[in-house]
């Protein structure tokens, strides 16, 4: 049973908003607006670029309505206080009734939608939760029900990076877009429904990312899983995420290698193990080293701050949210701040490339 | 206009009034749909949250997601036998309210313990309880985690002695046994009483370890098999070789003294 925004228990921020003006002024000029999870990445190169792409991505071949409704049940799969009450406030921007809402979040059969919509809210719940994680089976299933090939490419990376970006909220314990909340329950929240059409219409507009082909998208970490994703806006924006991930240097190649392979054998994905082993070898791992690991959750060959990385990136897939956050602020101590991020980023986008090497089943 | 025109108008209008009369009742009819389905659903999930007082949340979670996912499998599951020490006795000197109130808090602390390790308690028994790593979805590190919760839940009763010391109330005492091994796994019982359960040796043999506990008096066993899927993340000192029921050998347990 999914629960219910007010059921999420939430703790204190688990780090401080860090704001960086040159970067708030970037997604100004984009158009976008400064989330508290902006300032509380915007250190991490990488990873305010994802977290921008996370919150506006729209796919090409998906009505928004049906975007946001499985971003909405994405995050309260994910039981991520943050995004979940972001998306139910923008939803009742677009027009939703608030029993509409209840309908959806209480995954009430609804006579509204279609088949093939109920069908794509049952997959963002299936795809989100992932236990276990869909089998080609849904996959077929969403095909036989009209989806094209393109459109479950772009589901199933929306969800998945939902997922990533749900953890990112949620692992640094993100304090609630109250303001908007609020503002969209208000009597007055219809000029701001008037009004972000407009904004979206005559304001700055989001930079064009060029969609890239399936090899390009194959080079890299992880790109087995990035290409299926080939000519779509999101191949360019996963893969960007994971390269930036592995180049920054904050936490070891490796670490993050073994903090994937983690996630991966914890959701039974021998794709993306598969993968973080080919990393761990070029690294000079031997594949003795590599079963060790994976069986203990500890490496010697990773740094004395590092040690509790793995068994701490392998409870990021199941969780509790003040749990976890009790856990993240414990590795915290280890870690210290800026590594920290780095690690929450790392662990969120294993996360959510395990969820979308669905397409490779 | 002529006569006709107006009996046109006039029957259009009736139409027309007919109509928006029919869209508004089925409108209403709608809504009343609507809020029945939630009140509908609002009983449900309240049935459903009284039913995790009794089973495991996640138990009750599968079972109404779809009614096949928890058909009987073999499973390689860590299972953990926890039963205190003269608590029988207690119980005799102590209010019965009292008794289950200390009962009831000492079962809490223990869940949490082990739910905060990837366990769920499956049952209590009297002052026991038994709980399974691995049981209702695949667990790689089922052996660790089981012994993980086994020190947390030692820290956890150490906290809760110290406030039962402070009410001027006895103090509880454990033991755990820690044992792995393939079970099959499933729904087990009749149609009118059933519980999500493992059977199989291995749940006899973790079983026959928590009593070691007492002979040995340690609070905290694990098997041969436990100990071969840990490293040494855990301090463990090994126990003579012991006979038990149901065994022909002896077998080799060990006491996990501490994290290192």
């Amino acid at each position: 049973m999914a629960v219910l925004l007010s059921e999420i228990q939430w703790s204190d921020p688990v780090l401080p908003a860090a704001p960086d003006a040159a970067w708030e002024a970037e997604l100004k000029r984009r158009g976008a607006p400064v989330l508290e999870v902006d300032r509380r990445v915007a250190a991490s190169r990488w990873l305010r670029e994802a977290a921008y792409q996370a919150t506006n991505y729209m796919p090409a071949a998906l009505p928004e309505r049906l975007h946001r409704m499985g971003s909405m049940v994405t995050a309260q799969e994910n039981s991520c206080r943050y995004c979940y009450g972001a998306n139910r406030a923008y939803m009742k921007l677009l027009g939703y009734s608030e029993s509409f809402i209840q309908q959806v979040e209480r995954d009430v059969q609804m006579a509204e939608l279609d088949a093939k919509e109920r069908a794509y809210i049952a997959f963002c719940r299936s795809l989100a939760r992932s236990r276990p994680r869909p089998a080609a089976a849904e996959r077929a299933a969403l095909l036989e029900l009209g989806y094209t090939p393109a459109q479950i490419g772009e589901i199933a990376f929306a969800i998945s990076f939902g997922c990533f970006f749900n953890r990112v909220s949620t692992l640094l314990a993100c304090p609630p877009e109250k303001k908007f909340e609020r503002m969209a329950a208000g009597p007055f929240r219809w000029l701001l429904a008037l009004a972000m059409p407009l904004m979206k219409k005559f304001g700055p507009g989001r930079p064009e990312t060029a969609a890239l082909d399936r090899a390009t998208l194959a080079a890299g970490p992880f790109g087995v899983v990035v290409a299926p994703l080939a000519g779509l806006q999101a191949g360019t924006i996963m893969k960007a995420a994971l390269d930036g991930s592995f180049e920054s240097g904050l936490l070891s190649r490796s670490a993050k290698a073994l903090m994937f392979a983690v996630v991966a054998r914890t959701l039974g994905c021998p794709h993306c193990e598969a993968a973080a082993t080919r990393l761990l070898l070029e690294d000079g791992f031997g594949q003795a080293d590599i079963d060790s690991a994976m069986a203990t959750l500890r490496s010697p060959r990773l740094a004395q701050g590092e040690a509790g990385l793995l068994a701490w990136a392998r409870d990021t897939v199941y969780y509790e949210p003040s749990s976890i956050q009790q856990k993240t602020r414990a590795l915290g101590a280890e870690l210290g701040a800026a590594a920290l991020l780095e690690a929450i980023g790392v662990a969120s986008l294993a996360n959510a490339t395990v969820r979308l090497a669905m397409l490779l089943e | 206009m002529t006569a006709l025109d107006w009996i046109l108008v006039a029957l259009g209008a009736i139409a027309l009034s007919g109509l928006a009369v029919l869209v508004l009742h089925g409108r209403r009819q709608n809504e009343q749909l609507e809020k029945l389905l939630l009140a509908a659903d609002d009983r449900l999930e309240q049935l459903q949250r009284q039913f995790e007082r009794f089973v495991p949340a996640d138990v009750v979670e599968r079972l109404t997601e779809a009614s096949d996912v928890l058909a009987p499998e073999r499973r390689q599951v860590t299972m953990l036998f926890a039963d205190l020490r003269g608590f029988t006795a207690l119980c005799d000197r102590l209010d019965p309210a009292v008794t289950v109130g200390i009962l009831n808090d000492y079962f809490r602390h223990m869940t949490i313990a082990i739910g905060h390790h990837h366990g769920h308690v499956t049952e209590f028994v009297g002052d026991g309880l038994l709980a399974l790593f691995g049981a209702l979805e695949a667990n790689p590190w089922q052996a660790r985690d089981a012994v993980l919760a086994a020190l947390d839940m030692r820290a956890a009763l150490a906290r809760y002695n110290a406030t039962l010391r402070e009410r001027g109330l006895p103090e509880l005492r454990f033991g755990i046994g820690i044992h792995g091994g393939e079970v099959v796994a499933g729904v087990i019982g009749t149609a009118g009483l059933s519980k999500f359960s493992v059977t199989g040796d291995p749940i006899n043999v973790a079983s026959r370890v928590e009593g070691l506990t007492a002979r040995y008096e340690v609070d905290l066993l694990v098997t041969e098999d436990i100990r071969r899927a840990l490293d040494d993340q855990f301090r463990l000192r090994p126990m003579p070789p012991a006979l038990v029921k149901g065994k022909a050998e002896p077998i080799q347990t060990y006491h996990v003294e501490a994290e290192r």
